[in-house]
Protein backbone atom coordinates (compact mmCIF):
# COMPACT_ATOMS: atom_id res chain seq x y z
CA UNK A 1 0.00 0.00 0.00
CA UNK A 2 2.60 2.54 1.04
CA UNK A 3 4.95 2.44 -1.95
CA UNK A 4 2.29 2.90 -4.55
CA UNK A 5 0.57 5.72 -2.77
CA UNK A 6 3.89 7.42 -2.16
CA UNK A 7 4.45 7.14 -5.86
CA UNK A 8 1.17 8.59 -6.94
CA UNK A 9 0.84 11.37 -4.43
CA UNK A 10 4.01 13.37 -5.29
CA UNK A 11 3.33 13.18 -9.00
CA UNK A 12 -0.22 14.29 -8.58
CA UNK A 13 0.65 17.16 -6.29
CA UNK A 14 3.42 18.33 -8.59
CA UNK A 15 1.05 18.36 -11.48
CA UNK A 16 -1.68 20.19 -9.64
CA UNK A 17 0.80 22.87 -8.52
CA UNK A 18 1.80 23.52 -12.10
CA UNK A 19 -1.66 24.26 -13.33
CA UNK A 20 -0.74 24.29 -17.02
CA UNK A 21 2.33 22.15 -17.30
CA UNK A 22 4.25 22.21 -20.52
CA UNK A 23 4.30 18.93 -22.31
CA UNK A 24 8.02 18.55 -21.58
CA UNK A 25 7.44 19.03 -17.86
CA UNK A 26 4.57 16.61 -17.93
CA UNK A 27 6.57 14.03 -19.79
CA UNK A 28 9.31 14.36 -17.23
CA UNK A 29 6.88 13.71 -14.42
CA UNK A 30 5.29 10.81 -16.13
CA UNK A 31 8.63 9.30 -16.93
CA UNK A 32 9.47 9.67 -13.27
CA UNK A 33 6.26 7.88 -12.47
CA UNK A 34 6.95 5.05 -14.83
CA UNK A 35 10.55 4.52 -13.82
CA UNK A 36 9.89 4.61 -10.12
CA UNK A 37 6.96 2.29 -10.39
CA UNK A 38 8.92 -0.34 -12.26
CA UNK A 39 12.10 -0.11 -10.24
CA UNK A 40 10.89 0.60 -6.73
CA UNK A 41 7.41 -0.75 -6.56
CA UNK A 42 7.58 -4.40 -7.57
CA UNK A 43 9.77 -5.78 -4.82
CA UNK A 44 7.86 -5.32 -1.58
CA UNK A 45 10.04 -5.14 1.53
CA UNK A 46 9.66 -8.83 2.23
CA UNK A 47 10.80 -9.92 -1.20
CA UNK A 48 14.36 -9.42 0.03
CA UNK A 49 14.02 -12.81 1.68
CA UNK A 50 13.93 -15.30 -1.20
CA UNK A 51 11.10 -17.80 -1.15
CA UNK A 52 13.50 -20.60 -1.96
CA UNK A 53 14.71 -22.69 0.95
CA UNK A 54 18.31 -21.98 1.73
CA UNK A 55 20.38 -24.92 0.46
CA UNK A 56 23.37 -23.94 2.60
CA UNK A 57 21.35 -24.39 5.74
CA UNK A 58 20.56 -28.09 5.93
CA UNK A 59 17.31 -28.60 7.73
CA UNK A 60 16.92 -31.81 9.72
CA UNK A 61 14.24 -32.91 7.28
CA UNK A 62 16.49 -32.93 4.21
CA UNK A 63 17.15 -36.66 4.53
CA UNK A 64 13.51 -37.51 3.96
CA UNK A 65 12.83 -38.25 0.30
CA UNK A 66 9.39 -36.57 -0.02
CA UNK A 67 9.30 -32.80 0.50
CA UNK A 68 8.18 -31.98 3.99
CA UNK A 69 5.35 -29.52 3.76
CA UNK A 70 3.34 -28.16 6.62
CA UNK A 71 -0.41 -28.66 6.46
CA UNK A 72 -2.24 -25.43 5.77
CA UNK A 73 -4.19 -24.16 8.74
CA UNK A 74 -7.86 -23.32 8.44
CA UNK A 75 -6.99 -19.62 8.58
CA UNK A 76 -4.43 -20.00 5.81
CA UNK A 77 -6.83 -21.89 3.59
CA UNK A 78 -9.51 -19.28 4.22
CA UNK A 79 -7.01 -16.57 3.31
CA UNK A 80 -5.96 -18.32 0.10
CA UNK A 81 -9.60 -18.87 -0.84
CA UNK A 82 -10.44 -15.23 -0.34
CA UNK A 83 -7.32 -14.22 -2.31
CA UNK A 84 -8.31 -16.22 -5.35
CA UNK A 85 -11.95 -15.19 -5.07
CA UNK A 86 -11.26 -11.47 -4.87
CA UNK A 87 -8.63 -11.65 -7.62
CA UNK A 88 -11.02 -13.37 -9.97
CA UNK A 89 -13.71 -10.77 -9.23
CA UNK A 90 -11.17 -7.99 -9.79
CA UNK A 91 -9.95 -9.28 -13.12
CA UNK A 92 -13.52 -9.89 -14.24
CA UNK A 93 -14.30 -6.27 -13.43
CA UNK A 94 -11.15 -5.09 -15.22
CA UNK A 95 -11.99 -6.90 -18.45
CA UNK A 96 -15.51 -5.48 -18.35
CA UNK A 97 -14.27 -1.94 -17.68
CA UNK A 98 -11.99 -2.08 -20.72
CA UNK A 99 -14.70 -3.75 -22.82
CA UNK A 100 -17.09 -0.92 -22.02
CA UNK A 101 -14.48 1.83 -22.50
CA UNK A 102 -12.87 0.66 -25.72
CA UNK A 103 -15.57 1.51 -28.32
CA UNK A 104 -16.09 5.00 -26.91
CA UNK A 105 -12.43 5.88 -26.40
CA UNK A 106 -11.32 4.38 -29.71
CA UNK A 107 -14.26 6.00 -31.51
CA UNK A 108 -13.01 9.41 -30.47
CA UNK A 109 -9.27 8.73 -30.71
CA UNK A 110 -8.47 5.80 -33.00
CA UNK A 111 -4.75 5.96 -32.23
CA UNK A 112 -5.51 4.55 -28.75
CA UNK A 113 -6.82 1.31 -30.19
CA UNK A 114 -3.58 -0.71 -29.81
CA UNK A 115 -3.19 0.45 -26.21
CA UNK A 116 -6.75 -0.42 -25.22
CA UNK A 117 -6.46 -3.75 -26.99
CA UNK A 118 -3.17 -4.49 -25.25
CA UNK A 119 -4.57 -3.70 -21.80
CA UNK A 120 -7.73 -5.68 -22.48
CA UNK A 121 -5.77 -8.70 -23.69
CA UNK A 122 -3.64 -8.71 -20.55
CA UNK A 123 -6.70 -8.45 -18.30
CA UNK A 124 -8.41 -11.27 -20.20
CA UNK A 125 -5.37 -13.49 -19.70
CA UNK A 126 -5.33 -12.63 -15.96
CA UNK A 127 -9.00 -13.53 -15.73
CA UNK A 128 -8.46 -16.91 -17.37
CA UNK A 129 -5.50 -17.52 -15.05
CA UNK A 130 -7.64 -16.94 -11.98
CA UNK A 131 -10.60 -18.86 -13.40
CA UNK A 132 -8.30 -21.85 -13.77
CA UNK A 133 -6.87 -21.41 -10.26
CA UNK A 134 -10.34 -21.08 -8.71
CA UNK A 135 -11.39 -24.30 -10.36
CA UNK A 136 -8.17 -26.14 -9.58
CA UNK A 137 -8.15 -25.23 -5.91
CA UNK A 138 -11.90 -25.71 -5.54
CA UNK A 139 -12.60 -22.19 -4.32
CA UNK A 140 -16.11 -20.82 -4.39
CA UNK A 141 -16.40 -17.93 -6.87
CA UNK A 142 -17.81 -14.67 -5.57
CA UNK A 143 -21.56 -14.78 -5.07
CA UNK A 144 -21.87 -11.16 -6.25
CA UNK A 145 -20.56 -11.96 -9.73
CA UNK A 146 -23.58 -10.41 -11.49
CA UNK A 147 -23.36 -7.28 -9.34
CA UNK A 148 -19.66 -6.78 -10.13
CA UNK A 149 -20.40 -7.32 -13.83
CA UNK A 150 -23.04 -4.59 -13.89
CA UNK A 151 -21.02 -2.17 -11.76
CA UNK A 152 -17.80 -2.63 -13.75
CA UNK A 153 -19.57 -2.15 -17.08
CA UNK A 154 -21.30 0.93 -15.69
CA UNK A 155 -18.02 2.35 -14.40
CA UNK A 156 -16.21 1.76 -17.67
CA UNK A 157 -19.01 3.17 -19.76
CA UNK A 158 -19.63 6.28 -17.65
CA UNK A 159 -15.96 7.25 -17.40
CA UNK A 160 -15.55 6.74 -21.14
CA UNK A 161 -18.54 9.00 -21.79
CA UNK A 162 -16.81 11.70 -19.73
CA UNK A 163 -13.85 11.56 -22.10
CA UNK A 164 -10.47 9.99 -22.58
CA UNK A 165 -8.93 11.72 -19.54
CA UNK A 166 -11.67 10.41 -17.26
CA UNK A 167 -11.35 6.93 -18.73
CA UNK A 168 -7.61 7.01 -18.08
CA UNK A 169 -8.17 8.41 -14.58
CA UNK A 170 -10.45 5.44 -13.96
CA UNK A 171 -7.67 3.10 -15.06
CA UNK A 172 -5.21 4.98 -12.89
CA UNK A 173 -7.41 4.74 -9.80
CA UNK A 174 -8.35 1.11 -10.31
CA UNK A 175 -4.83 -0.07 -11.06
CA UNK A 176 -3.44 1.83 -8.06
CA UNK A 177 -5.82 0.01 -5.76
CA UNK A 178 -5.21 -3.30 -7.50
CA UNK A 179 -1.44 -2.86 -7.27
CA UNK A 180 -1.70 -2.20 -3.53
CA UNK A 181 -4.01 -5.12 -3.14
CA UNK A 182 -1.70 -7.55 -4.94
CA UNK A 183 1.25 -6.25 -2.95
CA UNK A 184 -0.58 -6.92 0.30
CA UNK A 185 -1.38 -10.45 -0.83
CA UNK A 186 2.18 -11.17 -1.93
CA UNK A 187 3.48 -9.81 1.36
CA UNK A 188 1.16 -12.08 3.36
CA UNK A 189 2.13 -15.10 1.26
CA UNK A 190 5.83 -14.38 1.67
CA UNK A 191 5.31 -14.11 5.40
CA UNK A 192 3.69 -17.54 5.37
CA UNK A 193 6.65 -18.88 3.41
CA UNK A 194 9.13 -17.24 5.79
CA UNK A 195 7.36 -18.78 8.79
CA UNK A 196 7.51 -22.23 7.19
CA UNK A 197 11.19 -21.89 6.40
CA UNK A 198 11.90 -20.76 9.93
CA UNK A 199 10.33 -23.97 11.21
CA UNK A 200 12.34 -26.09 8.77
CA UNK A 201 9.53 -26.90 6.38
CA UNK A 202 9.86 -26.78 2.63
CA UNK A 203 7.83 -24.73 0.21
CA UNK A 204 6.02 -26.54 -2.57
CA UNK A 205 6.04 -25.70 -6.27
CA UNK A 206 2.34 -24.89 -6.06
CA UNK A 207 3.00 -22.04 -3.67
CA UNK A 208 6.03 -20.72 -5.51
CA UNK A 209 4.09 -20.66 -8.75
CA UNK A 210 1.21 -18.84 -7.09
CA UNK A 211 3.52 -16.14 -5.76
CA UNK A 212 5.25 -15.87 -9.14
CA UNK A 213 1.89 -15.50 -10.90
CA UNK A 214 0.75 -12.82 -8.50
CA UNK A 215 4.00 -10.89 -8.99
CA UNK A 216 3.78 -11.05 -12.76
CA UNK A 217 0.16 -9.91 -12.76
CA UNK A 218 0.89 -7.13 -10.25
CA UNK A 219 3.65 -5.82 -12.52
CA UNK A 220 1.36 -5.86 -15.54
CA UNK A 221 -1.34 -3.98 -13.64
CA UNK A 222 1.16 -1.31 -12.61
CA UNK A 223 2.20 -1.05 -16.26
CA UNK A 224 -1.41 -0.14 -17.06
CA UNK A 225 -1.18 2.51 -14.36
CA UNK A 226 1.82 4.02 -16.15
CA UNK A 227 0.04 3.90 -19.51
CA UNK A 228 -2.93 5.71 -18.00
CA UNK A 229 -0.74 8.43 -16.49
CA UNK A 230 1.09 8.81 -19.82
CA UNK A 231 -2.26 9.36 -21.51
CA UNK A 232 -3.34 12.35 -19.44
CA UNK A 233 -5.16 10.55 -16.65
CA UNK A 234 -4.23 13.39 -14.34
CA UNK A 235 -5.73 16.02 -16.62
CA UNK A 236 -9.20 14.68 -15.88
CA UNK A 237 -11.45 17.22 -14.23
CA UNK A 238 -11.91 16.90 -11.28
CA UNK A 239 -9.13 14.35 -10.96
CA UNK A 240 -9.19 14.10 -7.16
CA UNK A 241 -12.92 13.45 -7.09
CA UNK A 242 -12.90 10.83 -9.84
CA UNK A 243 -9.95 8.88 -8.52
CA UNK A 244 -11.09 9.27 -4.92
CA UNK A 245 -14.54 7.90 -5.61
CA UNK A 246 -13.27 5.06 -7.80
CA UNK A 247 -10.57 4.08 -5.33
CA UNK A 248 -13.03 4.05 -2.46
CA UNK A 249 -15.36 1.93 -4.57
CA UNK A 250 -12.53 -0.48 -5.38
CA UNK A 251 -11.61 -0.80 -1.72
CA UNK A 252 -15.21 -1.54 -0.82
CA UNK A 253 -15.56 -4.09 -3.59
CA UNK A 254 -12.33 -5.82 -2.53
CA UNK A 255 -13.51 -5.91 1.07
CA UNK A 256 -16.83 -7.45 0.09
CA UNK A 257 -15.40 -9.93 -2.43
CA UNK A 258 -12.96 -11.30 0.11
CA UNK A 259 -15.94 -12.31 2.22
CA UNK A 260 -18.88 -13.08 -0.06
CA UNK B 1 -5.63 -3.56 3.45
CA UNK B 2 -3.47 -4.81 6.26
CA UNK B 3 -6.24 -4.05 8.71
CA UNK B 4 -8.64 -6.55 7.21
CA UNK B 5 -9.11 -9.68 9.21
CA UNK B 6 -8.27 -12.23 6.59
CA UNK B 7 -5.08 -10.55 5.45
CA UNK B 8 -3.56 -10.28 8.89
CA UNK B 9 -0.38 -12.36 8.77
CA UNK B 10 -0.35 -12.70 12.54
CA UNK B 11 -3.53 -14.71 12.26
CA UNK B 12 -2.23 -16.61 9.26
CA UNK B 13 0.83 -17.81 11.12
CA UNK B 14 -0.84 -18.27 14.46
CA UNK B 15 -0.34 -21.67 16.06
CA UNK B 16 -4.07 -22.27 16.00
CA UNK B 17 -3.44 -25.50 14.11
CA UNK B 18 -1.84 -27.21 17.11
CA UNK B 19 -3.04 -30.80 17.02
CA UNK B 20 -5.77 -30.82 19.59
CA UNK B 21 -8.11 -33.67 20.45
CA UNK B 22 -10.65 -33.36 17.74
CA UNK B 23 -14.23 -34.05 18.61
CA UNK B 24 -16.60 -34.96 15.87
CA UNK B 25 -19.49 -32.99 17.26
CA UNK B 26 -21.77 -31.67 14.59
CA UNK B 27 -21.46 -28.12 15.85
CA UNK B 28 -17.66 -28.00 15.73
CA UNK B 29 -17.60 -29.44 12.24
CA UNK B 30 -20.15 -26.99 10.92
CA UNK B 31 -17.99 -24.10 12.10
CA UNK B 32 -15.25 -25.09 9.67
CA UNK B 33 -15.61 -23.53 6.25
CA UNK B 34 -17.52 -25.93 4.06
CA UNK B 35 -15.26 -25.42 1.09
CA UNK B 36 -11.82 -23.94 1.14
CA UNK B 37 -8.57 -23.77 -0.75
CA UNK B 38 -7.65 -27.29 -1.80
CA UNK B 39 -3.89 -27.76 -1.97
CA UNK B 40 -2.25 -30.45 -4.09
CA UNK B 41 1.15 -30.09 -2.41
CA UNK B 42 0.37 -29.70 1.25
CA UNK B 43 -0.91 -32.52 3.42
CA UNK B 44 -4.70 -32.45 3.69
CA UNK B 45 -6.33 -31.03 6.81
CA UNK B 46 -7.43 -33.58 9.40
CA UNK B 47 -10.60 -35.39 8.42
CA UNK B 48 -13.85 -35.19 10.36
CA UNK B 49 -13.09 -38.30 12.45
CA UNK B 50 -10.07 -39.25 14.54
CA UNK B 51 -8.57 -42.72 14.69
CA UNK B 52 -10.66 -44.08 17.58
CA UNK B 53 -13.83 -42.70 16.11
CA UNK B 54 -13.00 -44.28 12.79
CA UNK B 55 -12.40 -47.68 14.41
CA UNK B 56 -15.68 -47.61 16.34
CA UNK B 57 -17.77 -46.16 13.52
CA UNK B 58 -16.53 -48.49 10.81
CA UNK B 59 -17.23 -51.48 13.04
CA UNK B 60 -20.63 -50.09 14.04
CA UNK B 61 -21.52 -49.41 10.42
CA UNK B 62 -21.59 -53.18 9.77
CA UNK B 63 -24.47 -53.44 12.26
CA UNK B 64 -26.54 -50.67 10.69
CA UNK B 65 -28.56 -52.81 8.23
CA UNK B 66 -29.81 -54.86 11.18
CA UNK B 67 -29.93 -52.38 14.06
CA UNK B 68 -30.31 -49.09 12.25
CA UNK B 69 -28.43 -45.86 12.98
CA UNK B 70 -28.85 -46.39 16.71
CA UNK B 71 -26.85 -46.53 19.91
CA UNK B 72 -27.18 -50.34 19.83
CA UNK B 73 -25.26 -50.43 16.56
CA UNK B 74 -22.64 -48.11 18.09
CA UNK B 75 -22.28 -50.25 21.22
CA UNK B 76 -21.94 -53.43 19.15
CA UNK B 77 -19.39 -51.69 16.97
CA UNK B 78 -17.37 -50.51 19.95
CA UNK B 79 -17.31 -54.07 21.27
CA UNK B 80 -16.23 -55.41 17.85
CA UNK B 81 -13.44 -52.87 17.68
CA UNK B 82 -12.18 -53.93 21.09
CA UNK B 83 -13.44 -50.99 23.11
CA UNK B 84 -15.75 -50.94 26.10
CA UNK B 85 -19.43 -50.27 25.43
CA UNK B 86 -19.09 -47.01 27.35
CA UNK B 87 -16.57 -45.70 24.81
CA UNK B 88 -19.44 -44.72 22.52
CA UNK B 89 -19.48 -41.64 24.76
CA UNK B 90 -16.58 -40.48 22.62
CA UNK B 91 -19.20 -39.78 19.99
CA UNK B 92 -21.30 -37.01 21.52
CA UNK B 93 -23.92 -37.06 18.79
CA UNK B 94 -24.41 -40.81 18.92
CA UNK B 95 -26.51 -41.98 16.05
CA UNK B 96 -25.94 -38.80 14.03
CA UNK B 97 -22.20 -39.50 14.04
CA UNK B 98 -22.96 -42.88 12.57
CA UNK B 99 -25.09 -41.23 9.88
CA UNK B 100 -22.33 -38.77 9.17
CA UNK B 101 -19.87 -41.65 8.88
CA UNK B 102 -22.15 -43.13 6.22
CA UNK B 103 -22.40 -39.80 4.37
CA UNK B 104 -18.67 -39.10 4.45
CA UNK B 105 -17.52 -42.60 3.45
CA UNK B 106 -20.09 -42.88 0.62
CA UNK B 107 -19.03 -39.46 -0.63
CA UNK B 108 -15.34 -40.36 -0.50
CA UNK B 109 -16.07 -43.52 -2.50
CA UNK B 110 -17.07 -41.31 -5.44
CA UNK B 111 -13.42 -40.40 -6.03
CA UNK B 112 -12.64 -43.96 -7.09
CA UNK B 113 -15.77 -44.15 -9.24
CA UNK B 114 -14.92 -40.88 -10.96
CA UNK B 115 -11.54 -42.31 -11.96
CA UNK B 116 -13.29 -45.26 -13.61
CA UNK B 117 -15.62 -42.90 -15.44
CA UNK B 118 -12.67 -40.77 -16.48
CA UNK B 119 -10.94 -43.84 -17.90
CA UNK B 120 -14.14 -44.71 -19.78
CA UNK B 121 -13.99 -41.28 -21.42
CA UNK B 122 -17.46 -40.05 -20.43
CA UNK B 123 -18.71 -36.52 -21.02
CA UNK B 124 -19.12 -34.17 -18.04
CA UNK B 125 -22.92 -34.25 -18.10
CA UNK B 126 -22.98 -38.05 -18.18
CA UNK B 127 -20.46 -38.20 -15.38
CA UNK B 128 -22.66 -36.01 -13.19
CA UNK B 129 -25.54 -38.40 -13.74
CA UNK B 130 -23.38 -41.48 -13.19
CA UNK B 131 -21.85 -40.15 -9.97
CA UNK B 132 -25.24 -39.08 -8.60
CA UNK B 133 -26.54 -42.55 -9.36
CA UNK B 134 -23.48 -44.12 -7.76
CA UNK B 135 -24.07 -42.10 -4.61
CA UNK B 136 -27.75 -43.12 -4.48
CA UNK B 137 -26.68 -46.74 -4.82
CA UNK B 138 -24.44 -46.15 -1.81
CA UNK B 139 -27.64 -45.99 0.24
CA UNK B 140 -28.78 -49.40 -0.98
CA UNK B 141 -27.41 -51.45 1.92
CA UNK B 142 -28.93 -49.22 4.58
CA UNK B 143 -32.08 -48.32 2.67
CA UNK B 144 -34.51 -49.87 5.17
CA UNK B 145 -33.02 -47.61 7.86
CA UNK B 146 -32.72 -44.56 5.67
CA UNK B 147 -36.07 -42.89 6.37
CA UNK B 148 -35.25 -42.98 10.05
CA UNK B 149 -31.84 -41.52 9.30
CA UNK B 150 -33.42 -38.72 7.28
CA UNK B 151 -35.64 -37.94 10.25
CA UNK B 152 -32.59 -37.68 12.54
CA UNK B 153 -30.80 -35.47 10.01
CA UNK B 154 -33.82 -33.17 9.97
CA UNK B 155 -33.59 -32.51 13.72
CA UNK B 156 -32.84 -28.81 14.16
CA UNK B 157 -29.44 -29.24 15.81
CA UNK B 158 -28.25 -31.52 13.00
CA UNK B 159 -29.65 -29.56 10.06
CA UNK B 160 -26.56 -27.35 9.54
CA UNK B 161 -24.17 -30.31 9.50
CA UNK B 162 -26.51 -32.27 7.22
CA UNK B 163 -26.82 -29.39 4.77
CA UNK B 164 -23.07 -28.95 4.80
CA UNK B 165 -22.64 -32.60 3.89
CA UNK B 166 -25.15 -32.19 1.07
CA UNK B 167 -23.27 -29.13 -0.19
CA UNK B 168 -19.98 -31.03 -0.11
CA UNK B 169 -21.55 -33.97 -1.91
CA UNK B 170 -22.84 -31.93 -4.83
CA UNK B 171 -19.61 -29.92 -4.95
CA UNK B 172 -17.65 -33.16 -5.15
CA UNK B 173 -19.91 -34.52 -7.88
CA UNK B 174 -19.47 -31.43 -10.05
CA UNK B 175 -15.75 -31.20 -9.42
CA UNK B 176 -15.10 -34.90 -9.98
CA UNK B 177 -17.13 -34.72 -13.18
CA UNK B 178 -14.67 -32.16 -14.48
CA UNK B 179 -16.99 -29.16 -14.54
CA UNK B 180 -14.87 -26.00 -14.77
CA UNK B 181 -17.56 -23.30 -14.49
CA UNK B 182 -16.57 -20.51 -12.10
CA UNK B 183 -19.31 -18.01 -12.94
CA UNK B 184 -22.77 -17.74 -11.34
CA UNK B 185 -23.67 -21.11 -12.87
CA UNK B 186 -21.35 -22.53 -10.20
CA UNK B 187 -24.16 -21.76 -7.74
CA UNK B 188 -27.14 -22.75 -9.89
CA UNK B 189 -25.53 -26.06 -10.80
CA UNK B 190 -24.96 -26.96 -7.18
CA UNK B 191 -28.40 -25.79 -6.10
CA UNK B 192 -30.23 -27.75 -8.78
CA UNK B 193 -28.20 -30.90 -8.19
CA UNK B 194 -28.94 -30.65 -4.44
CA UNK B 195 -32.66 -30.47 -5.14
CA UNK B 196 -32.48 -33.41 -7.56
CA UNK B 197 -30.44 -35.51 -5.19
CA UNK B 198 -32.69 -34.93 -2.17
CA UNK B 199 -35.78 -35.71 -4.25
CA UNK B 200 -34.29 -38.89 -5.68
CA UNK B 201 -33.08 -40.02 -2.27
CA UNK B 202 -36.57 -39.67 -0.82
CA UNK B 203 -38.11 -41.38 -3.84
CA UNK B 204 -35.70 -44.27 -3.48
CA UNK B 205 -36.79 -45.06 0.10
CA UNK B 206 -40.19 -46.13 -1.28
CA UNK B 207 -38.94 -47.72 -4.47
CA UNK B 208 -39.58 -51.48 -4.66
CA UNK B 209 -38.78 -51.93 -8.35
CA UNK B 210 -35.97 -54.33 -9.32
CA UNK B 211 -32.56 -52.64 -9.30
CA UNK B 212 -34.31 -49.36 -8.47
CA UNK B 213 -35.32 -48.88 -12.10
CA UNK B 214 -38.03 -46.42 -11.04
CA UNK B 215 -35.53 -44.30 -9.13
CA UNK B 216 -33.24 -44.26 -12.13
CA UNK B 217 -36.10 -43.14 -14.38
CA UNK B 218 -37.05 -40.50 -11.80
CA UNK B 219 -33.47 -39.23 -11.69
CA UNK B 220 -33.28 -39.15 -15.49
CA UNK B 221 -36.49 -37.10 -15.71
CA UNK B 222 -35.21 -34.57 -13.15
CA UNK B 223 -31.93 -34.16 -15.05
CA UNK B 224 -33.78 -33.65 -18.33
CA UNK B 225 -36.08 -31.04 -16.78
CA UNK B 226 -33.17 -29.05 -15.39
CA UNK B 227 -31.41 -29.27 -18.74
CA UNK B 228 -34.47 -27.91 -20.58
CA UNK B 229 -35.00 -25.15 -18.05
CA UNK B 230 -31.34 -24.19 -18.15
CA UNK B 231 -31.21 -23.98 -21.93
CA UNK B 232 -34.44 -21.92 -22.02
CA UNK B 233 -32.95 -19.53 -19.47
CA UNK B 234 -29.75 -19.37 -21.47
CA UNK B 235 -31.66 -18.54 -24.65
CA UNK B 236 -33.52 -15.71 -22.95
CA UNK B 237 -30.25 -14.31 -21.62
CA UNK B 238 -28.63 -14.53 -25.04
CA UNK B 239 -31.59 -12.77 -26.67
CA UNK B 240 -31.52 -9.99 -24.07
CA UNK B 241 -27.80 -9.32 -24.42
CA UNK B 242 -28.00 -9.43 -28.22
CA UNK B 243 -30.88 -6.95 -28.25
CA UNK B 244 -29.11 -4.62 -25.83
CA UNK B 245 -25.84 -4.57 -27.77
CA UNK B 246 -27.69 -4.19 -31.09
CA UNK B 247 -29.60 -1.21 -29.62
CA UNK B 248 -26.42 0.44 -28.42
CA UNK B 249 -24.79 -0.09 -31.81
CA UNK B 250 -27.78 1.41 -33.66
CA UNK B 251 -27.60 4.50 -31.45
CA UNK B 252 -23.83 4.72 -32.00
CA UNK B 253 -24.33 4.52 -35.75
CA UNK B 254 -26.70 7.51 -35.48
CA UNK B 255 -23.86 9.46 -33.84
CA UNK B 256 -25.06 9.31 -30.24
CA UNK B 257 -22.05 9.76 -27.93
CA UNK B 258 -22.59 6.56 -25.97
Amino acid sequence: MAPSRALIRPTASLLSHARTPTSALLRQHTRLASTTSSSELPPPPQSASPPLPDPTHPSPTNQLPPPKLKALTAAQRAFLSSCLRVNQAGELAATLIYTAQTPLVVGREPHLKPLMQHMYDQEASHLSTFNALIHRHRVRPTALYPLWSVMATGLGWSTAVLGREAAMACTEAVETEIGNHYNAQIRALLEMVAAWEEEGYEVGAEFRELIGTLRRIRDEELEHLDHAVEHDAQKAEPHWLLTGVIRAGCKGAIWVSERV
Amino acid sequence: MSTTRCCNPRILNSPEDKPKPKSSSATSSSKMPARSFHSYDHPPPPGPFNETERAILSAAYAHVPQHGFTSEALALGARDAGYLDISTNLLPNGSFDLIRWHLVTRRDALVQKSKELEAAGMRTGDKVFALTWERLMGNRDVLVQWQEALAIMAQPSYVPASLKELAQLVDDIWFLSGDTAVDPSWYTKRASLSAIYVGAELFMTNDRSPDFADTRAFLRRRFDEVGEFGSALGSVGEWLSFTASAGVNVLRSKGAPI
